[in-house]
């Protein structure tokens, strides 16, 4: 239980390594520390209460999720043997444990590509919309206003194999459609709901990154005969490129830690396991199933996949991202 | 922000001044003890009734109930709060974490409890699968309080229209009744999969069928138990609902939607469903409903079928003078008087033979037929070593692993054969790990 609250917490982090490192290139050599803070107790003291805050729901928890690793308890914690790295070896031994880590992965990825593509094309067309922009950009808003065990039980109820109305829809079309029985259908679902709920973060900071391409340079790239199309990958995007590349990794976050709502209220994880994230895994294993060895060295994995994942993503995707556009 | 900050220490407030007020008069004479209870909805105002009544009918003790979620989150809630100390006196927790609660350390046994008190119960009186189930070493461990079983729910018109006086009561029966059903086109379906079909079709199926789930008695005689329920007649039983389900005679709902639903709007002829659905499909059904008894293999003699629902536990480390209060309360919730307005109120099953009586001797059951059926067939035969109950570590999660296999096996992932082996064996991974923690205790 303190794994999932540490994995949560945890997240403002990423944002800020992007914020620093975008800080740190226009700030140049100058130094902005040293500009601003003549006191140098005073950023310190500045920062304490996040540290407190910090100490106190990430450092804890996640010291205690890794000492719980590595025993195995009984769970009112009367009896605790100490079984080194058993838990973990049990994890990678089992082949529910390694479908769930695939069906993480294909999840995460589709959805961001998703989620991402979907946000481009409304971003970029939202210049192209006159009337009613202000209706437009509400309506592609709303979906974040909207609680994540809501949003998935309006999907599950729209897909319900028996009776949503989508399914009706599905079904005249030719397409059998059983979210219920089939985990391939299940796990659509689930990824599309995760993405529709995440559209409008994304859009929101395309929008604004948008905002700031020069016009000028696309109306000269239009007066040369380039189509909107050209224009966005040409021109656009790789203006856009950092904002796109912390969206990424927003995604991806999300895609790993904040998704377990939307897949509670969709599937549990069902059917025969298909839609089983990991993170939706450490709350059953945790949580239900009150094995709290195997939860918290699942949550340490967890953790170990994410910054993984990210340092990647900086290594392979971030050396293509030029910040001095 | 502004406004939930203000809420909030409104709140704060208004509890700081109740607690202020209430103090004075606790501290008088009555004590406080603390029940943590999973009954939601109807059945939590039930559960108030119950508690009421038991501070009304003495001055010592006030009995303070608190619904603490689902059975999930009160098991888990009463962990944590007994981590940190502040565990309530009494809890109800389901069926399935028996040994869980058990080899916790963090309990007492409720009939030494009651014994030490001197309250006069009569232990031999409690319906058998219902004692069985919480039995350790001849006594109990916990107090039964809500406890039911699986029946069979039917539509009363579709049997008829299709020329039957009910359902069979062999499953060979019943599967030919409901093909019948559904080739006629009386209903789109012939039953609705629950959400607990494994309790109500796998492990009832095991003990009315007198098929062993696991060695060693179930799990009774010893922790090193293994899962054996993949070479039984689990096997044509899953291969049954396989087919069903492939065949549209048994439909899955789904999430969004309640499988009872499907019942009870007449889309589905019959639902495998605890006898506790009384209470909802008396209110929801817009059908001619009855139920009867689960079906069981043709030539085969059935046996009592098993329990769900929960009991009450007592937990360690409470103030010594506390315990009375606790005994009292565990005694009154046993008599039977309340047993019998309770077991009305709300389906579930009489817990004792003595409520069970006064019942018919009321004509409760003449009135209400189907409310007979689950305690007839709890008490049907002397339970076996298969029928008794099972006492497997950790299992609500061999539970889920079953239901996983399971659900793989309805998507066409596994054989009804390969998910039952793939269960067993992550069953079995699951019981020796509780073995290992709990060595030597049981």
């Amino acid at each position: 239980m303190q794994a999932s609250t540490s994995v949560a917490t945890e997240l403002p982090a990423t944002p800020r390594v992007a914020g620093k490192r975008r800080a740190a290139v226009a700030g140049g050599t100058a130094g902005l520390k040293r500009a601003h803070y003549r006191n140098s107790r005073l950023p310190f003291l500045l920062l304490l209460p996040q540290l407190l805050v910090l100490l106190l729901f990430f450092f804890i928890p996640a010291v205690r999720a890794l000492v719980q690793a590595f025993v195995i308890t009984d769970p009112f914690g009367t009896t605790v043997h100490f079984v080194w790295f058993d838990n973990f070896r049990a994890l990678l031994a089992s082949p529910e444990y390694r479908s769930s880590v695939w069906v993480t992965l294909w999840f995460t990825l589709t959805q961001n590509v998703l989620t991402l593509g979907v946000a481009a094309v409304l971003a970029f067309a939202t210049d192209r919309v006159i009337r009613g922009r202000g209706l437009y950009r509400s309506i592609v808003l709303l979906p974040y206003a909207i609680a994540p065990v809501i949003a998935g039980i309006l999907w599950a109820f729209m897909f319900n194999a028996h009776v949503g109305p989508m399914t009706y829809v599905l079904k005249a079309l030719g397409v059998a459609w059983d979210p219920t029985r089939n985990g391939f259908d299940a796990f659509l679902l689930v990824t599309f709901a995760a993405a529709w709920k995440h559209i409008c973060y994304d859009y929101i900071f395309l929008v604004a990154a948008l905002l700031a391409v020069p016009a000028s340079l696309l109306e000269a790239a239009a007066v040369d005969g380039a189509g909107p199309g050209l224009r966005f990958f040409k021109i656009a995007l790789p203006m856009i490129g950092p904002t796109v590349f912390f969206l990424l990794v927003m995604n991806f976050v999300y895609g790993f830690f904040e998704t377990f709502a939307i897949v509670d209220a969709v599937t549990k994880g069902g059917p025969g396991g298909a839609t089983m994230i990991l993170v939706y895994k450490v709350y059953l294993d945790g949580f239900v199933h009150i094995d709290l060895g195997s939860s918290a060295a699942q949550s340490v994995l967890l953790m170990i996949f994410a910054v993984i994942l990210t340092m990647l993503q900086f290594r392979y995707v971030e050396r293509n991202v030029n910040y001095d556009v | 922000m502004d406004k939930t900050k203000r809420a909030f220490v409104g709140g704060l407030l208004a509890a700081a001044m109740t607690a202020g007020i209430a103090a004075p008069s606790c501290a008088q004479q009555r004590t406080e003890i603390q029940f943590w209870h999973a009954m939601g909805g109807v059945l939590g105002e039930r559960v108030d009734e119950v508690v009421k009544r038991y501070n009304d009918s003495q001055t010592r003790f006030t009995v303070v109930a608190t619904n603490k979620g689902n059975y999930d989150e009160v098991i888990n809630g009463t962990i944590a709060a007994y981590r940190a100390k502040k565990a309530p006196h009494v809890v109800q927790i389901y069926e399935r974490g028996f040994m869980t609660m058990l080899l916790s350390d963090a309990i007492v046994p409720v009939q030494d409890l009651l014994t030490e008190k001197k309250k006069q119960i009569d232990w031999s009186d409690f319906i058998k699968p219902v004692a069985s189930y919480y039995l350790y070493k001849g006594k109990l461990m916990s107090m039964p309080f809500n406890s039911s079983a699986p029946i069979l729910w039917y539509n009363k018109e579709h049997f008829e229209k299709a020329g039957f006086k009910e359902p069979g009561p062999t499953w060979q029966e019943l599967d030919k009744q409901l093909y019948a059903i559904k080739s006629k086109g009386i209903a789109e379906c012939g039953s609705s999969l629950a959400g607990d079909f494994f309790w109500s079709l796998i492990e009832n199926y095991s003990t009315v069928n007198d098929q062993p789930f696991g060695t060693k008695a179930n799990g009774y005689d010893g922790l090193d138990t293994v899962f054996v329920y993949n070479k039984t007649k689990v096997v044509e039983q899953t291969k049954r609902l396989k087919k069903w389900i492939d065949d549209g005679i048994m439909q899955i709902a789904g999430q969004g939607l309640s499988p009872e639903q499907l019942y009870t709007s007449g889309k589905c002829s019959t639902f495998f469903a605890s006898t506790a659905a009384h209470s909802s499909v008396e209110r929801n059904a817009t059908i001619k409903w009855s139920a009867t008894y689960l079906p069981w293999e043709e030539g085969t003699t059935p046996r009592n079928s098993s329990i769900g629902g929960a009991t009450l536990w007592v937990m360690k480390g409470q103030k010594a003078e506390d315990y009375d209060g606790v005994a009292d309360f565990l005694a009154f919730v046993a008599s039977p008087d309340l047993q019998l307005w309770w077991s009305k109120v709300t389906g579930y099953v009489p817990i004792t033979n003595k409520a069970y009586e006064a019942a018919k001797k009321e004509g409760y059951y003449t009135a209400n037929p189907t409310r007979e059926i689950a305690i007839l067939q709890l008490n049907r035969g002397t339970p076996t070593a298969n029928s008794q109950g099972f006492h497997f570590g950790n299992y609500t999660q061999s539970t889920f692993a079953l239901r996983q296999e399971l659900e793989a096996v309805w998507a066409n992932k596994k054989t009804p054969q390969e998910g039952l082996d793939d269960a067993v064996r992550r069953g079995n991974d699951i019981l020796r790990q509780f073995e290992k923690l709990h060595a030597g205790k049981y």
